[in-house]
């Protein structure tokens, strides 16, 4: 079911191993009061669970969105739903959105699909936990642009929008993890492209004052993690409406063609700089544990079986 | 401009967009494919097909965009998509074989990200459940058109081995008694390995082609049946025949082990498993009823999952029948660049014999082009072979490419030359030309005949230019399409006043008085060096105040520097030398189809010292013909001694004057230009 690497995300070991809570891989058998399984599209090249699943409740957390920009699938949801709901026994099924946008595209795929309308969607948002050190922003911010995701083509948009958000004029442009761009021979003299994982995050932000994040127009972050930490390291963030849409007022939203403007007004006003990144940095208190704690309460309840 | 792309670069996919970019041709659009799908080892066949596609993208504007095998999208389509930013109404078209919805959905998304929009995507097993070829990266569609079968005289049955091995000794005798019957014509598709072994065989007079040697097309357009042995289908061109060939009324009887043409739904055929049952099949069962056969075949419900005019809507496209360009037949000659110019003297002696209301225009190597436009025809002209290892027939794609630009369906097509290029080959077949060969004889010795003569049933006429003397005029092939007439040569009429004055001329521009001309014309040293030779007349003639002494060469050909050393010798390029030979008191040629003829029939007196090279006519054969009836001298390359002997004798001792009157006596054939124009016209 989790294929053979056995990978556990660094923090999620520590967590486990602080609390000696044993990992059990590929139980044929998972049965619990509450069993919240991540990420359902794991299941999208397969054609079974393997595994018997027995719960109060069934949670399925969907980190990736049901539907891209336009409406169409962003993998085979009735698959993947289909293999859970065959092996799973559950008075409850629900699917946890983890952000405002995630929650659209998921609430429109269940209102398209009559087979799987006995999903309930959670009424609030199972965001990312984000807790991680704040930066302060540099005293005087200047043109220092950049951008970092995975390689992948759904992460870039148009080359014409590239062209917009970093310019000849910009003092520099970084992109890490352009390796699409340099496989494609897509050079400029005033870009410093960057494969994936050629430098470190922290060294990246070194590097840049402002982050410019805008994706392909057919795909959408689901949540936005490279966007939080942008914030984190003290940067303004500019980036489309619909990513901006999880964060608030945390980031500038806007087209690419309007970046030039923004990021000129910021450096000829670093006051207004300084308060937008602190803004910013407030807004990342949502996704604190403390948080998450709060959220997580408002599932166990009572009402769902949860002892008081 | 229709960019015809694909999901995965292989030889496979490459096949794919080739073959679809022809249909899309076929069907009057302009297509083409990115240069940077040519794989490094597409092998000789297709870099044909691709020459007609290939294209740097940023020279043209995208209309369409078609990519096949959408069932996998690596990265590099994702870039060549995302790279040529294309506009949002331009219409992106992929088709693939799906095997489960997810491959549907992560394929339709990945274009997605690449384009910035939403390709239309469209999962060919919903039409086409049981696909001929599953594993077919082409999306196996046509355009029904049928049309009158057979296309020749006879019925033409192409049968492909596939994956049948050769081993049995009766297999190759049973393909060799059925391509010697005159019910059908035979022709195999191969194999490289299975071509290997039968090139090795007794049998290796079979025709044969091998997958890549035509487009799947044009293998169509010459099939009348087509014959599938193997297990599956061999390959996507394979598949896209069998298609082609049911949606223009062809037969296509499946003989496959697991029946797979059948089992797709295809109207074909159950022929039998193994080929020792085939003749009596096709004689006994198919060839008189092929036009009911093919008439049922065209009701089939299937041919609707094969309709290319589906993926036209989709991409917006409308079809819109090409119209020739010109309503006038047009005729071309193509004489090969043999060692000389006989090839395009020959073609422009019989070009000269046609009718006014014909203007031929010639497609010429650089060395004859002078040729043809000094005779007042349009030429187009070409690149010579180069000696590159890498690829070797460069030359010959970009003939065939000028030829295809410059020749339409229903054009006449004159090749003079022994081998027939690829190109050539290619040109007829792809553009259903009228075809004459004219095909000089006396091969030499060794030469394999099957080389020779395996495109011959390309050409609707050979027309074999004869030898002044019987014993010579081998006969390398039999049918009514052969011809032979008279020899071919330049005829040149000068008086005896035209004589003096020319050879006043020769005194004036050399600036000495001589009383005897001697011509050598021995070659540019390309197929025997005679440069010794060319030495040693120079140098016997040299204490010779009254006689001057021509070293006559084409222009352009190389002439060894130390010819040039000579007081008594001197180089003349020109292509007038049969002017200077009439002009001469005793000509010392090589023996090539045109000088000899020219020194026969113009009364020359010469010694003749062949040249011999593994492609060249048997001119030693030739030579001696003529010596045996005492009309000329032959030397051989080695008869230093004799040669010298020979010339002193013929100048100091009436040896020309011997030669000269038993050329005015001997009797020839008629000269055949007018004949060989004749047939060109009724072809």
């Amino acid at each position: 079911m989790f294929g053979d690497t056995q990978n556990v995300a660094p923090v999620l070991r520590r967590v486990v191993d602080e609390l000696c809570i044993p990992v059990i891989w590929d139980s044929p058998r998972i049965s619990a009061d509450f069993v919240i399984l991540h990420n359902p599209s794991f299941l999208k090249f397969q054609n079974s669970l393997n595994a018997q699943v027995i719960a109060r409740e069934l949670i399925v957390v969907t980190h990736e969105n049901f539907l891209r920009p336009g409406g169409e699938e962003g993998f085979d949801v009735s698959n993947c739903l289909g293999q859970i709901d065959a092996s799973a026994i559950a008075l409850r099924k629900t699917l946890a959105p983890v952000s405002a946008y995630n929650r659209e595209t998921v609430t429109n795929w269940v209102s398209r699909f009559r087979e799987a309308r006995h999903w309930q969607v959670l009424e609030a948002d199972w965001f990312n936990i984000f807790s991680t050190d704040l930066c302060h922003p540099c005293d005087m911010p200047e043109d220092r642009r950049g951008r970092h995701s995975r390689p992948g083509f759904e992460k870039f948009p148009p080359v014409a929008e590239l062209d917009m958000c970093f310019p000849k004029h910009a003092k520099s442009n970084v992109i890490l993890g352009a390796n699409a761009l340099l496989d494609a021979g897509v050079h400029r003299a005033h870009w410093k492209l960057l494969p994936f994982d050629a430098i470190s995050v922290e060294d990246f932000f070194e590097m840049i004052d402002f982050f410019v994040y805008f994706t392909a127009p057919t795909w959408q972050e689901s949540f936005g993690r490279v966007v939080a930490e942008a914030l984190a390291a003290g940067k303004v963030v500019l980036t489309d409406p619909k990513t901006g849409k999880t964060f608030g007022e945390a980031v500038i939203t806007c087209h690419p063609s309007e970046v030039d403007g923004i990021i000129s007004d910021f450096i000829l006003h670093p006051r207004r700089y300084h308060e937008q990144v602190s803004r910013s940095q407030s807004a990342l208190e949502r996704y604190s544990v403390q948080n998450f704690r709060a959220h997580l309460s408002k599932v166990l309840t009572p009402e769902r079986g949860v002892p008081a | 401009m229709i960019f015809v792309e694909a999901g995965t670069r292989s030889i496979r996919s490459f096949d794919a967009q080739l073959i679809f970019a022809q249909k899309l041709t076929a069907r009057g659009f302009d297509a083409c494919i990115d240069a940077d799908y040519l794989p490094e080892d597409a092998g000789r066949g297709r870099l044909y097909e691709a020459a007609n596609f290939l294209t740097d993208p940023e020279e043209h504007v995208a209309e369409a965009v078609f990519v096949l095998g959408a069932e996998e999208v690596e990265d590099l389509l994702l870039a060549s998509l995302r790279q040529k930013q294309l506009g949002a109404d331009v219409p992106v078209v992929a088709t693939g074989r799906f095997k489960t919805q997810q491959s549907y959905v992560g394929a339709k998304a990945r274009l997605a990200f690449a384009l910035g929009r939403e390709a239309s995507v469209i999962d060919l097993t919903d039409t086409q459940p049981r696909s001929m070829l599953p594993s077919a990266v082409s999306p196996l569609v046509a355009e029904t058109r049928p049309i009158v079968r057979p296309i020749g005289e006879v019925t033409d049955v192409t049968v492909v081995l596939g994956s049948m091995e050769l081993d049995n000794p009766e297999t190759l005798s049973c393909l060799s008694r059925m391509s010697s019957q005159g019910d059908y014509g035979l022709k195999l598709v191969v194999s490289g390995a299975q071509n290997e072994f039968i090139t090795a065989s007794h049998f290796n007079d079979l025709p044969r082609i091998l997958y890549t040697d035509l487009s799947p097309l044009t293998l169509a357009k010459s099939t009348d049946i087509l014959v599938m042995f193997g297990h599956g289908v061999a390959g996507d061109r394979m598949a896209e025949l069998a298609v082609e060939l049911i949606a223009a009324g062809g037969v296509v009887i499946d003989c496959t082990e697991d029946e797979v043409l059948m089992s797709s739904g295809a109207p074909a055929l159950l022929g039998p498993k193994t080929l020792f049952a085939l003749d009596g099949y096709l004689t006994g069962k198919i060839l008189g009823n092929t036009s009911q056969i093919a008439e049922q075949a065209l009701k089939s419900q299937w041919l609707r999952t094969i309709e290319i005019s589906r993926l036209e809507t989709a991409a917006e496209l409308v079809a819109k029948p090409r119209r020739p360009e010109r309503t006038t037949q047009r005729t071309l000659f193509l004489p090969t660049n043999g060692v000389g110019l006989g090839h395009a003297q020959r073609c422009a002696v019989i070009a000269n014999a046609l009718p006014d209301n014909i203007s031929p225009i010639f497609a010429a190597f650089p060395s004859c082009v002078p040729i043809a436009r000094r005779e007042g025809m349009d030429c187009i002209p070409l690149v010579a072979r180069t000696d590159t290892k890498d690829n070797s027939n460069a030359n010959d794609i970009l003939t065939y490419r000028r030829l295809s630009a410059a020749l339409q369906e229903g054009d006449r097509l004159v090749f003079d030359g022994g081998y027939v290029f690829d190109s050539v080959n290619r040109v007829i077949l792809e553009h259903g030309l009228s075809a004459v060969w004219i095909r000089r004889g006396l091969w030499p010795k060794g030469r394999s005949r099957h080389t020779m003569l395996h495109r011959e049933g390309i050409f609707d006429r050979v027309i074999v230019p004869s030898e002044a003397f019987e014993e010579l005029n081998d006969a390398y092939s039999y049918g009514d399409h052969i011809h032979y007439v008279g020899p071919v040569f330049r005829r040149v009429i000068q008086s005896a006043e035209d004589i003096n004055h020319l050879r006043a001329r020769l005194a004036e521009r050399f600036g000495r008085d001589f009383k005897q001309l001697v011509v050598s014309m021995l070659g540019g040293g390309v197929a025997s060096d005679r440069s010794a030779q060319l030495q040693a007349i120079s140098g016997m003639l040299e204490a010779r105040t009254d006689c001057l002494h021509l070293v006559v060469t084409w222009p352009g050909s190389k002439v060894q520097p130390a010819v040039f050393g000579w007081k008594n010798t001197r180089v003349v390029h020109t292509l007038e030398a049969t002017k200077l030979c009439l002009a001469a008191d005793l000509v010392i040629s090589a023996a090539g189809y045109n000088s000899v003829h020219e020194i026969l029939y113009h009364n020359i007196p010469s010694i003749l010292i062949p040249q011999s090279a593994p492609y060249l006519d048997d001119q030693e054969r030739r030579a001696r013909a003529l010596s045996d009836r005492e009309l000329c001298a032959t030397i051989t390359e080695t008869e230093f001694m004799k040669l010298e002997r020979t010339v002193l004798d013929c100048l100091d001792d009436g040896g020309v004057e011997v030669f000269r009157s038993a050329l005015k006596k001997i009797k020839l054939p008629e000269a055949g230009a007018a004949a060989a124009a004749d047939l060109l016209i009724k072809t």
